[in-house]
């Protein structure tokens, strides 16, 4: 009953309302403009005759737009009044213009005629307004008709239009950067560096630098450099900065040059901007690297530099802060630089937290035997502030200085010592974390302070801090007597510790065991089983059947590789990358100085896709790579803390989807398991020698079909396209590598070696590489240079599978190990047996410590 | 008094408005929007608008039609192709509700090209005749010598006057 009711009702209502649509079918009113409301009576205000009611509207209209009402709908009513004699009504209009053209992009075009009537204005504030909107206006459809005014102004007789001009130029090449190739601009950016105008050289030189950014259109040459310091002088501070950040990108051609460069600027580092005084800075550093070092000229030069910087500490605290992150890259630059100038990086109790922060790390860079006993009383004072943040970081700084300056290491542990007794708890965690660094730099030397660590065993809650402790313990068990009570204690708690500290724990019972095998037998198989049966830790569980196979197959091995003699940890840990910190000292002054970053890491993501793997390219053994490195790191190094920061760095170089037919073979992806064993596996057991030093796993893909960066570089590698369109019987993938008769003639071009890997970007290796065909047979050519600090050696080479097969038929086991600055060339032979599954083509290359 | 200056691209508009303005010839380019101008013709003062001519804009001449008195529409009599566009744009405004008070007078410039359409053939071909209820008026002109502009000026200022 009640169903029928509503399909009743229901079968009535659609017909009324169909009737009542018949009868007005002037219904679509409501869809028109509305005559009532606020908008349509701006609109009649704004069709007034009377130029101040008109006025008056334009002011309203902009009011509405500011607090966020979307006033677009009177956009043809706005710009019906922009001409005008009225420059406050014409600016209220372009302002309107600049915000609304995106969204009525047809409509826009109706204002181009005013645009370029305003650009031939007599008033020339008029005619720099026109060109500055025009340039604000990122509407495709009107670019074309604003060129020919914009040239105009670029001539224009005043400087302030000329200037304006030079600027428009950037913004139309962001938005078409052909049509400013086409129609010349570039050109007349050029002619306006030799403008009489100092403002104008500035916005010239500041919009040519913003078009090269993204693409090279003009080098900086000798010639524009006299220019540009001509300028230099006479310019707003802002143009200043403009003009000195065009001259950091400029090679001089020799030392007179670079000097005379030097001598024409450096008077800017007494300018009141810190901008101007930062870019200074930054020119003055890429100058001193390019003359000879042992000269008078550097000498002074560093004189002339500490004095700015020391000003600029005296700014207000951001300021102050920018300054330090510049100042801490100058310091691992140059630190002789600032090493006369430890006093103004004291911390003063009123200094915000980030600048203390800061000025902490800088003391520690500039610490040496000289200023030691200042810093060290600094520091101690330091540690009993109430910041806890700023308690651990100066804790912690006083360890570093202990392993920095070794005649100063006895103090610094007495201070630690101290600290500890205060028990506060996190100063203890933080002492203990760094006491155990500095254990591993002066081993046997502090062995005496270890009975007052076990006092505080129970006040250790952060893992780190554990870890630490258990390493310390695991270390010296044979001298400290409830050793196995010590670490029993802990064993307790097993699967409520942290990774590192579970790690740790296994490690130093097997230590201890091997030590003292009578007291720690029961306990080693306790923790042998519930690191091998009780974990889903994979790491945790590889490392126990290491160590179990190890104790059972032969015990003296064991000895061997668990208690190995380890190698001092460096002083100096948490320095840049050599290349990175060269990357960020030609941007001092900018973003990239403040954040430590190279500008593409944060700029454009697309750009920077490192520290993630492609999802599709991981496979298990490219899995298994990683584990073992990263267990391997933490089982015999047991100082994570004083290592630079080692996430793994895997870059995704390259990944090109080439679309070519997979042929068919079997899965198996045992190919590669053989090539990371013998790296890994060593590296495990710690025979890999010098722990301190991060392994990197790097993946890293190559390409040599990427039509970009193979083909593109070489126009006689063109030859070969055709070849790989053939269908050919043995299928497209052999052809392009040249397996069949027909190719053969052509591939006898080498494609040049391309950067597979930027140093900055996977710890300080830097990998070149291309595939080359010798007697039928594909060889991958390898350049490998070291740009870290520290040796690399045991570089083993994989690649993803792949659509092409390709896999390593060797391994590049004879190479040394590669010293710093060091690079060397290899060859490795490929077959294309391996298995077939993606159509990427990744190459591990993996340098194993 | 608001009047609009129509008609398809490179017909004479900014020239005629020019022309108006201050009596002289000025070097045009093709209008991307629109001018206006202050005209005073017999002490009665026009706010005169110039809107371009190209198939791009004229879409837009209709944002303009609202409180407008009279209409100059200006076809070129020498271009002889586009004399039927010409009609069509034509047709297509004065069917707009907010044009139907407004005086039209069309001009049949560029009468000193040889060879052009005669003032009564313009007047055939953009079938004027058809069009009652409605006060219009062609003259024959040329915007680059001056001629014929004052004869549709005031006959636009009588006809404003009357109405008001």
């Amino acid at each position: 009953m009640f169903s029928a009711q509503v399909i009743g009702a229901l079968s009535v209502n659609p017909e009324k309302w169909f009737d009542k649509t018949i009868r007005n079918m002037t219904d679509s009113k409501y869809f028109t403009t509305t005559k009532k409301g606020e908008i349509f009576e701006l609109k009649t205000e704004l069709n007034s005759e009377k130029k101040e009611k008109k006025k008056e509207a334009v002011k309203k209209v902009i009011a509405s737009m500011t607090v966020g009402k979307d006033v677009s709908a009177l956009f043809p009513d706005v710009v019906n009044c922009m001409q005008t004699d009225n420059v406050e009504l014409k600016k209220l209009v372009y302002l309107y213009l600049m915000n609304y053209a995106k969204s009525q992009p047809d409509l826009a075009i109706m204002a181009v005629n005013t645009f370029v009537k305003d650009c031939e204005d007599p008033n020339p504030l008029i005619r720099a307004l026109a060109v500055r909107t025009m340039g604000c206006i990122r509407v495709e459809k009107i670019t074309e008709y604003l060129c020919d005014p914009l040239r105009k102004c670029m001539k224009d007789e005043d400087p302030y239009v000329r200037k304006t001009a030079a600027v428009c130029v950037a913004k139309l090449h962001d938005m078409n950067p052909a049509l400013v190739k086409d129609q010349g601009f570039v050109e007349l950016l050029n002619d306006l560096l030799s403008d009489a105008n100092p403002m104008v050289v500035a916005n010239a030189v500041a919009a040519l630098t913003e078009i090269n950014e993204q693409k090279t259109v003009i080098e900086v040459n000798s010639q524009m450099v006299n220019k540009l310091l001509t300028a230099l002088n006479e310019c707003t501070e802002w143009g200043q900065v403009f003009i000195l950040d065009a001259l950091a990108g400029y090679t001089p051609r020799d030392d007179r040059e670079a000097q005379n460069i030097c001598e024409r600027i450096s008077p800017r580092l007494a300018h009141a901007n810190a901008a101007v005084v930062l870019s200074t800075v930054k020119v003055l550093m890429k100058l001193i690297d390019i003359m000879p070092a042992d000269s008078e000229f550097i000498t002074q030069l560093t004189k002339k530099l500490a004095p700015p910087m020391v000003t600029l500490l005296s700014a207000e605290p951001e300021i102050q802060y920018v300054a330090l992150r510049n100042i801490n890259l100058i310091v691992q630059k140059r630190p002789d630089i600032l090493k006369q100038e430890m006093k103004v990086f004291f911390v003063k109790y009123n200094d915000p937290i980030y600048v203390k922060m800061e000025k902490l790390d800088i003391m520690i860079r500039l610490a040496q035997q000289s200023n030691i006993s200042q810093v060290l009383s600094e520091l101690k004072e330091y540690a009993t502030e109430v910041d806890v943040d700023f308690v651990r970081k100066s804790v912690r700084a006083i360890g570093r200085c202990a392993i920095k300056v070794e005649a100063s290491s006895e103090r610094c542990v007495q201070t630690l010592l101290e600290l500890i007794q205060t028990k506060v708890n996190y100063v203890v965690q933080e002492a203990v974390v760094v006491i155990k660094d500095i254990f591993r730099k002066y081993p046997n030397r502090y062995e005496s302070i270890i009975s007052a660590l076990c006092e505080n065993l129970d006040t250790l809650d952060e893992p780190e801090a554990r870890a630490s402790m258990i390493w310390i313990i695991g270390e010296y068990a044979e001298r400290i007597d409830n050793a196995d009570e010590l670490l029993e204690s802990f064993v307790e708690g097993f699967h409520d510790e942290n990774t590192q500290v579970q790690l740790q724990l296994l490690t130093a019972v097997v230590k201890l065991f091997l030590k003292r095998p009578g007291v720690a037998q029961a306990l080693v198989q306790r923790v042998l089983s519930l690191a091998t049966q009780d974990s889903d830790n994979p790491d945790l569980r590889d490392r126990g059947f290491i160590y179990w196979r190890l104790l059972s197959a032969d015990p003296a091995a064991a000895k061997n590789v668990v208690l190995t003699e380890k190698p001092l940890i460096s002083e100096e840990t948490d320095l840049l990358e050599p290349s990175l910190l060269e990357q960020l000292v030609c941007h001092i002054g900018t973003l990239a100085s403040v954040y430590h970053k190279p500008p593409s890491a944060f700029i454009d993501p697309a750009k920077a896709p490192l520290r993630q793997i492609n999802p599709t390219t991981t496979n298990t053994n490219g899995a298994n790579l990683l584990d073992t490195s990263s267990s391997s790191r933490n089982g015999t190094s047991s100082a994570p803390t004083v290592i630079p920061s080692q996430d793994q760095v895997i870059a995704d170089l390259l990944s090109l989807d080439l679309n070519a037919p997979a042929t068919t073979a079997a899965f198996g992806g045992n190919t590669m398991s053989g090539t990371t064993s013998s790296g890994g596996l060593d590296d495990l057991l710690g025979l890999g020698g010098d722990v301190s030093v991060p392994s990197v796993p790097v993946q890293s893909a190559h390409n040599p079909f990427d039509p970009l960066a193979g083909l593109g570089l070489g126009n006689p590698a063109a030859a070969q396209i055709p070849s790989q369109q053939q269908p050919a019987a043995i299928g497209g993938l052999a052809e392009i590598f040249g397996t069949n008769a027909l190719s053969t003639n052509t591939l006898n071009y080498n494609y040049p070696k391309e950067l597979l890997l930027d140093a900055s970007k996977a710890m300080g290796m830097q990998v070149e590489g291309t595939f080359i065909r010798k007697s039928g047979r594909i060889y991958m050519e390898l350049t490998i240079t070291n740009k870290a600090m520290q040796a690399m050696s045991n570089f083993a080479v994989q690649f993803n599978k792949n659509s092409f097969g390709l896999v390593p038929a060797e391994q590049p086991n004879s190479l040394a190990p590669l010293l710093p600055n060091q690079s060397q060339n290899f060859t490795i032979a490929c077959d294309t047996t391996g298995p077939v599954q993606s159509v990427f083509i990744y190459s591990f290359i993996q340098n194993k410590k | 008094m608001r009047i609009l200056i129509l008609g398809l691209d490179g017909a004479g508009k900014t020239t005629i408005l020019y022309r108006l303005q201050v009596g002289e010839i000025v070097t045009t380019i093709p209008t991307i929007g629109f001018n206006v101008e202050q005209v005073e013709y017999k002490n009665l003062k026009f706010q005169v608008w110039d809107l371009g001519g190209q198939t791009s804009i004229r879409p837009y001449w209709r944002c303009y039609y609202a409180n407008t008195d009279a209409i100059i529409y200006v076809v070129d009599s020498a271009d002889r192709d586009r004399v039927g566009i010409s009609k069509q744009e034509l047709v297509s405004m004065l069917q707009e509700d907010e044009l139907q008070g407004a005086v039209l007078a069309v001009l049949a410039n560029k009468q000193d090209i040889a060879g052009c359409l005669t003032e009564t053939e313009v007047y055939k071909a953009l079938g004027l005749e058809a069009l009652r209820n409605r006060t219009i008026q062609i003259f024959k002109t040329s915007a680059s010598k001056g001629e014929g502009l004052d004869a549709a000026m005031d006959w636009l200022a009588n006809q404003l006057q009357q109405k008001k």
